[in-house]
């Protein structure tokens, strides 16, 4: 298989223990606030003049939970772009073997961005950072990226286990 | 020494099936620490490498596409079209080439544009009279002209990576190239669908008038206009264009076809959110990847090591041409353009190309390998949906991509055809 989204791939619903509802409600919401509040720009810049130009600061931070969210979802259904065409061509149990250290590399990524992400958040609290846009405190908005990195470990796990017992892929 | 370490890291794990994103992260973070830098600079550069305004067009085009998929406005386009051009030999064929390329002009990425048209046009082409591997090869090579028509997902991400270029100026600067292609592949076409007698067998096909048919697929051929016509007289930037079209689409989908229902908004949102969030994951780790190899200076010896190999402009574009679509055999566009754009550009301003026209015969190359075998993704989505091979194609395919190639040639020998459209529209 070659590396892009594909649209057209099964995708059986994983069997996780706390439910994937959690991921699709909060990235629905992100995105319909995403779409709205672009929307009520646009209305407003035409409509009066008032200028809703510093909501950008939120759709940009609600970018960067979409981006963490969608990835967490995207690791329990182990749909992320990859390079597939070698992996696919081993025997189950070794493509399997190969799938549980691809996600135990992702935990160790995702490890180096809780862990150093963490005391950049801590840093900017405790120098009292400001974001550029509306001069609230930086660490409100960055701490999504720890906070939800634990998220995708989690679902990373959860597929560890899952292949391990012969389930998945 | 550093530099080979993380290019070799970076080879195992992709070629290991490790998702992208991850190989870029961990090859990234690697290349930091032998470095000795501090590894803060990893969360620093995943946080700002997303959160950047114009990189917000990618999930609302990804939401455009997702909306009018479900709309149901690729089935009424191929009515329309078919209503116009009749039902000869080829014609079904180039209706699905020409829907391609609207539903191009809505959505951003090739391979849900070959899911689109596949799903809509496979069964009547093959009462029509076409072999499933032919129809698996037009559908596929049709949805490449996807990523050069705007909008087009691997142009925001190569506008945002290179400065000086904007989003507007490059999705006008796609528009004649796209086209062309769509044209260059309809030629092969006709020609192997009037050798070989495929198309005009359907007896029992059901007439359409045009009239009907155009005032069903008016809505869909309206949502092209509503994303480029905002753009054009500076309404909106691309982010708020793609929002536009958002709600212009619910507004078909919900009060014109009746065809969605609130369940469908909710799903929508969850399938356009994840496919997104794939991408701009790979973004944010890719941008990791850049800050290394640009901190530890890997990159300019390799772009100074190509351009000193004396080959000249065109003797260079035809070796990036090969090795491009070479790699875009393999990856998908946006992160050949993360991967790869720190060494080309300074290619480009070597021999002082156009920034802008050099994003278009980049992504020109990363299109027709999106539809090379054995790896192409866009084949790969029509061959699965033809419940085909994609060896069996080949014989036909190969056409299509050496038609591809006197497009792209035509684009590099003549810059206007890429550069006129943004230059009349002061977009440049």
């Amino acid at each position: 298989m070659a590396a892009d989204f594909d649209p057209t791939a099964p995708q059986p619903e994983p069997r996780t223990r706390i439910p994937l509802t959690l991921e699709r409600v909060l990235l629905a919401a992100a995105m319909g606030a995403m779409a709205l509040i672009t929307a009520a720009n646009v209305v407003t810049r035409y409509l009066s003049n008032i200028s809703l130009a510093f909501t950008e600061e939120y759709s940009v931070a609600l970018m960067v939970v979409v981006a963490m969210v969608g990835t967490a979802l995207a690791t329990a259904g182990g749909r992320h772009i990859r390079i597939g065409f070698f992996v696919d061509k081993l025997d189950p149990g070794r493509r399997r073997v190969a799938e549980i250290m691809a996600l135990g590399l992702l935990i160790f990524c995702f490890g180096l961005i809780l862990w150093y992400g963490g005391r950049m958040v801590w840093d900017e609290y405790d120098f009292e950072v400001l974001s550029p846009g509306l001069g609230h405190p930086q660490w409100i908005y960055t701490i999504c990226l720890p906070v939800l990195a634990v998220l995708v470990i989690g679902r990373a796990l959860g597929r560890i286990i899952r292949l391990a017992r012969g389930e998945d892929g | 020494m550093i530099g080979t370490v993380l290019f070799c890291m970076f080879l195992i794990l992709l070629l290991g099936g490790v998702p992208i994103a991850v190989a870029l992260g961990l090859a990234g973070a690697l290349a930091i620490a032998l470095a000795d830098q501090t590894l803060m600079a990893m969360p620093t550069n995943v946080y700002a490498g997303i959160a950047k305004y114009p990189l917000i067009a990618i999930p609302m085009f990804v939401l455009v596409g997702c909306v009018f998929d479900r709309t149901g406005v690729a089935l009424r386009l191929v009515k329309f079209a078919t209503a116009l051009v009749g039902a000869g030999r080829g014609a079904l064929a180039s209706v699905a080439v020409l829907v391609a390329m609207i539903i191009g002009g809505i959505s951003g990425s090739g391979p849900a544009t070959s899911a689109a048209v596949g799903q809509v046009v496979t069964r009547g082409m093959v009462k029509d009279g076409y072999p499933r591997p032919f129809i698996a090869a037009t559908v596929g090579a049709a949805a490449a002209t996807d990523i050069l028509i705007p909008p087009s997902i691997a142009f925001i991400v190569y506008a945002v990576m290179v400065p000086g270029v904007s989003v507007p100026a490059i999705f006008m600067a796609g528009m004649f190239p796209g086209i062309l292609a769509g044209v260059a592949i309809i030629v092969p076409i006709l020609i192997i669908s009037w050798l070989k007698d495929f198309g005009g067998k359907n007896a029992e096909r059901d007439e359409n008038s045009v009239w009907q048919s155009f005032k069903e697929a008016i809505w869909g051929l309206m949502a092209p206009v509503v994303i480029l016509g905002g753009m054009r007289i500076g309404a909106f930037t691309p982010t708020e264009a793609a929002v536009m079209a958002v709600f212009y689409g619910l507004f078909v989908g919900f009060f014109i076809y009746r065809s969605m229902t609130m369940k469908d908004l909710y799903e929508m949102l969850v399938e356009a959110g994840e496919i997104s969030a794939v991408i701009l994951i790979i973004i944010a780790l890719a941008s990791v990847f850049a800050w290394s190899t640009s901190t530890l200076g890997i990159v300019q010896p390799i772009a100074g090591w190509i351009v000193g190999l004396g080959l000249g402009e065109y003797g260079t574009i035809a070796l990036l041409m090969v090795a491009l679509i070479f790699i875009g055999m393999f990856l998908d566009g946006v992160s050949t353009f993360l991967i790869l754009l720190p060494v080309l550009i300074p290619i480009a301003r070597a021999f002082e190309w156009d920034l802008t026209w050099f994003g278009v015969i980049l992504t020109m190359k990363i299109a027709i390998g999106q539809f090379t075998p054995p790896l192409a993704v866009n084949l790969m989505v029509s061959c699965r949906i033809a419940g085909v091979t994609m060896e069996s194609t080949i014989p036909w395919v190969l056409w299509m991509i050496l038609a591809m190639f006197v497009a792209l040639a035509l684009v590099v020998v003549f810059p206007d055809i890429a550069l006129w459209l943004p230059r009349v529209t002061g977009m440049m």
